[in-house]
């Protein structure tokens, strides 16, 4: 009988304790799961970005417009290698319910920039720079809808309205593109800035955002700090910034969802410590006699704290594993739900290795008092007892 | 009967009395159960505490008038026209010299800086006309003095000064190229109107390039039935394609979106943790019916009957939920009531509010704690009463 088999029978001499341990595990493991994803999945903005992009908006707020003359003026400034520029369309489909994320961009640079993020085939490019009502629907966007390449669908907006009265754009769609980086949101529309802005009735010449590209992210600051300075006493004041340092800022506006998953995870595994800890402090002082036997026949005090520390582990490991499965069930049900503003919802490897970790750790904090205990113990004592 | 009961008392209080022999495990039932109701609590909280911010905005006499289909007012553009029409429209309330009692408004975003993470983010300018403070219910000036017409003077809202900074009395704020003197701060009963910032709508205009463009109108009106009316007026004129709500309604429809979400995490959250929990307090409880077996079984020997006996282990496992529950509601009201945060609203503005935890919210905590306690107990409770007396009395 090797020390694995005695570590196995000794968890499950009291079969429906350790069930309920395991349970209790389970649980808190797939709490732990499904907010680590839920985290990681609010700050995908911040994993997305690249380093040498930086994003230019309205000082005053990224609401408030910029005139479309900054685009050609910050394209000459030295250290910029690209620029584009995007503008928020606010878009729905049918009903304002059927929220859909819009942007009226500059086609040929926009595509340019992005193309680390999305897979953009030459014919969709091409056919999209062409077409002036051509549109670029994401992967998850066209599935969510049904829609195909060639389609024509109205798609309405609830900031703007045609001059003609109209509050809803057709739209010819052109391509359907997938991401390159496994964070990146496809549940995105692309259209052209100047079918936008040759229609809309109001706004006219304004842009939202400039999104450019650095020589090299060493240049960043001294390139934010030019456009900043030469825009700056204008009526057009503006804001440069990392597009890192941007969707961070934009995601702690939620509130500090750090914070709550921690305390939340927190609050999970302080329960489970509590249990499992207290019901392994109990089922070690049952068998107080069997480890003066165990020590009796030859075991020595570290190979006793080895099973009773294996056992722990072992019980983290059986109740964590399934729970961290049930997590990633759970999230792929969730996908289709909340995808609409949280894409990118999944159990990313490193929550497996920090979960990993977390169970070890468990295993071992849980087993540590009653280890020490039976490494401690005098047989005398021990066989004295009870 | 009455020797039913004494036998219930009697078993109840054996039980009650060996809870200290078991005394860590009694208690990491009792912290677990606290942890859950702590976490249902504070989230419940949350959502109670943002809708109560917005929904205390909404007057049920006070339409509010939007661009049809734009659903907030930041996507709302209304024309000079526009609200010179609904001025003159029906229900619609006039002052002691005869204007109507009307405020139309600019909805601007700009930004501050949040106190806690000292990061920027999105708060109202509002440009409000002459009456938009009388028309509102409960505004209070709590220092200083509301801006004079044609000044560039802000006064702003009593949340927004604890959340935000630069915006003290006296202080000076820099938007585009002009400076604003902060004159006057102003109380709304804790609504949401206290996360703005509001300055004379024509300084406003002028001032952001924005001259003759107005997002919303708000108008007290005579009665809320006189509501229907102004609807109708409003659908009748073709040069009027506006959404009229009573502000009472606007904001609600704002609010559920935000709460519903916050609910529709906490529950799920809570429960699944009352699994978990539930599992620590079946072991506790089997472990007390297991520790006092021969007491359980000498008791039946003499006379006693099951029931006492499941009752007894009932009454243990409810009383451990109990105490938890209560401390969790009692932890829950020490550290997160009133606590005050802000988030994104659907405004796109950080709307400032507290968490608020009310009786009712306690007793829907309360009620999962006994859950737990309940389900915990009852199988344990039928073992208690089913082991046959001889194999009890072997220990």
């Amino acid at each position: 009988m090797n020390d694995f088999v005695l570590i196995r029978k000794n968890l499950f001499r009291k079969k429906l304790r350790a069930v309920l341990m395991i349970v209790s595990i389970l649980i808190a493991f797939a709490i732990f799961g499904v907010l680590a994803a839920f985290e990681r999945a609010f700050n995908a903005g911040e994993a997305v970005a690249e380093d040498d992009r930086l994003v230019v908006v309205n000082k005053i707020n990224f609401t408030q417009p910029l005139p479309i003359a900054y685009f050609n003026r910050v394209q000459g400034i030295e250290g910029v290698r690209r620029v584009t520029h995007a503008n928020w369309f606010g878009g729905y489909y049918q009903d304002p319910k059927n929220f859909l994320i819009v942007l009226a961009v500059e086609p040929e640079s926009y595509l340019q920039i992005v193309d680390s993020d999305y897979v953009i085939t030459p014919e969709m490019r091409e056919a999209f720079i062409r077409e002036r009502t051509g549109a670029l629907v994401g992967e998850s966007m066209a599935k969510k809808w049904g829609w195909k390449v060639g389609d024509r669908v109205p798609i309405a907006s609830n900031i703007f309205s045609q001059k003609n009265g109209s509050r809803s754009w057709d739209m010819h769609i052109v391509g359907i593109f997938s991401k390159r980086k496994p964070q990146a949101d496809t549940n995105v529309m692309l259209f052209q800035y100047d079918y936008f802005d040759e229609t809309r009735s109001f706004g006219k010449d304004t842009i939202g955002w400039l999104i450019l590209q650095t020589t090299s992210p060493e240049v960043n600051d001294r390139v934010a700090k030019t456009i900043d300075r030469g825009f700056a006493n204008s009526s057009y004041e503006t804001a440069t910034d990392t597009e890192k340092a941007f969707n961070k800022a934009f995601v702690a506006q939620l509130g500090n969802i750090a914070l709550i998953v921690q305390l939340v995870v927190g609050a999970a595994f302080v329960t489970i410590l509590m249990i499992v800890g207290n019901t392994m402090v109990m089922a070690v002082r049952e068998r107080t006699r069997e480890i003066g036997v165990l020590k009796t026949l030859g075991f020595s005090g570290s190979r006793v704290l080895r099973l009773i520390l294996g056992e722990t582990v072992l019980l983290a490991i059986i109740g964590g594993v399934p729970g961290i499965a049930l997590a990633a069930l759970a999230i792929v049900n969730m996908r289709e739900s909340v995808g609409n503003f949280l894409p990118g919802l999944t159990l990313e490897p490193s929550i497996l290795a920090i979960a990993f970790v977390l169970m070890i750790g468990l295993g071992l904090a849980t087993g540590l008092a009653p280890a020490i205990h039976a490494f401690r113990l005098k047989i005398a004592d021990a066989m004295g007892r009870g | 009967m009455r020797s039913l009961f004494l036998q219930i008392a009697a078993v109840t209080a054996i039980n009650i009395r060996s809870i200290p022999q078991r005394f860590w495990l009694s208690l990491s039932t009792v912290v677990a159960v606290a942890l859950v109701v702590m976490v249902l609590l504070s989230f419940l909280a949350m959502a109670n505490g943002f809708q109560r911010t917005l929904k205390g905005a909404g007057a049920a006499d006070i339409a509010i008038v939007l661009r049809g289909g734009s659903q907030s007012e930041i996507n709302s553009v209304i024309s000079r026209e526009q609200v010179r029409l609904i001025e003159d429209g029906p229900g619609i309330a006039r002052g002691a010299d005869g204007k109507p009692l009307v405020s139309a408004e600019l909805y601007i975003v700009v930004d501050g800086i949040k106190r806690s993470t000292q990061t920027k983010a999105n708060i109202p300018l509002r440009g409000i006309g002459t009456e938009g403070a009388a028309i509102r219910k409960d505004i209070k000036l709590v220092a200083g003095r509301m801006f004079n017409p044609g000044a560039n003077e802000i006064v702003v809202g009593k949340s927004l000064l604890s959340q935000f900074q630069g915006f003290d009395l006296g202080s000076k704020v820099k938007f585009l190229t002009t400076q604003w003197t902060v004159v006057g701060v102003f109380a709304a009963d804790g609504s949401v109107f206290e996360s703005e910032i509001w300055g004379d709508l024509p300084v406003v205009q002028s001032l952001f390039n924005r001259n003759n463009v107005f997002q919303t109108v708000r108008a007290r009106i005579d009665s809320p039935a006189a509501l229907a009316e102004l609807k109708h007026f409003a659908d009748a004129d073709p040069r009027l394609k506006l959404d009229v709500k009573s502000e009472q309604e606007y904001f609600a429809e704002q609010s559920s979106q935000t709460s519903d979400l916050i609910q529709k995490l906490g529950w799920p959250l809570a429960i699944a943790m009352a699994l978990g929990a539930l599992a620590g307090a079946l072991n506790t409880m089997y472990s007390s019916v297991a520790a006092r077996s021969v007491e359980i079984a000498t008791l039946r020997a003499i006379g006693f009957g099951g029931f006492p006996a499941f009752i007894g282990t009932l009454a243990e496992s409810l009383l451990l939920a109990g105490i938890g529950g209560a401390l969790g509601a009692v932890a829950t009201y020490l550290v997160f009531d009133g606590f005050t945060t802000s988030t994104l609203g659907t405004g796109f503005t950080q709307v400032v509010f507290s968490f608020r935890l009310t009786p009712a919210l306690i007793a829907e905590g309360l009620a999962l704690a006994l859950t737990v306690g309940l389900i915990g107990g009852l199988l344990p409770a039928v073992r208690a009463a089913r082991t046959p007396i001889v194999k009890g009395l072997q220990g």
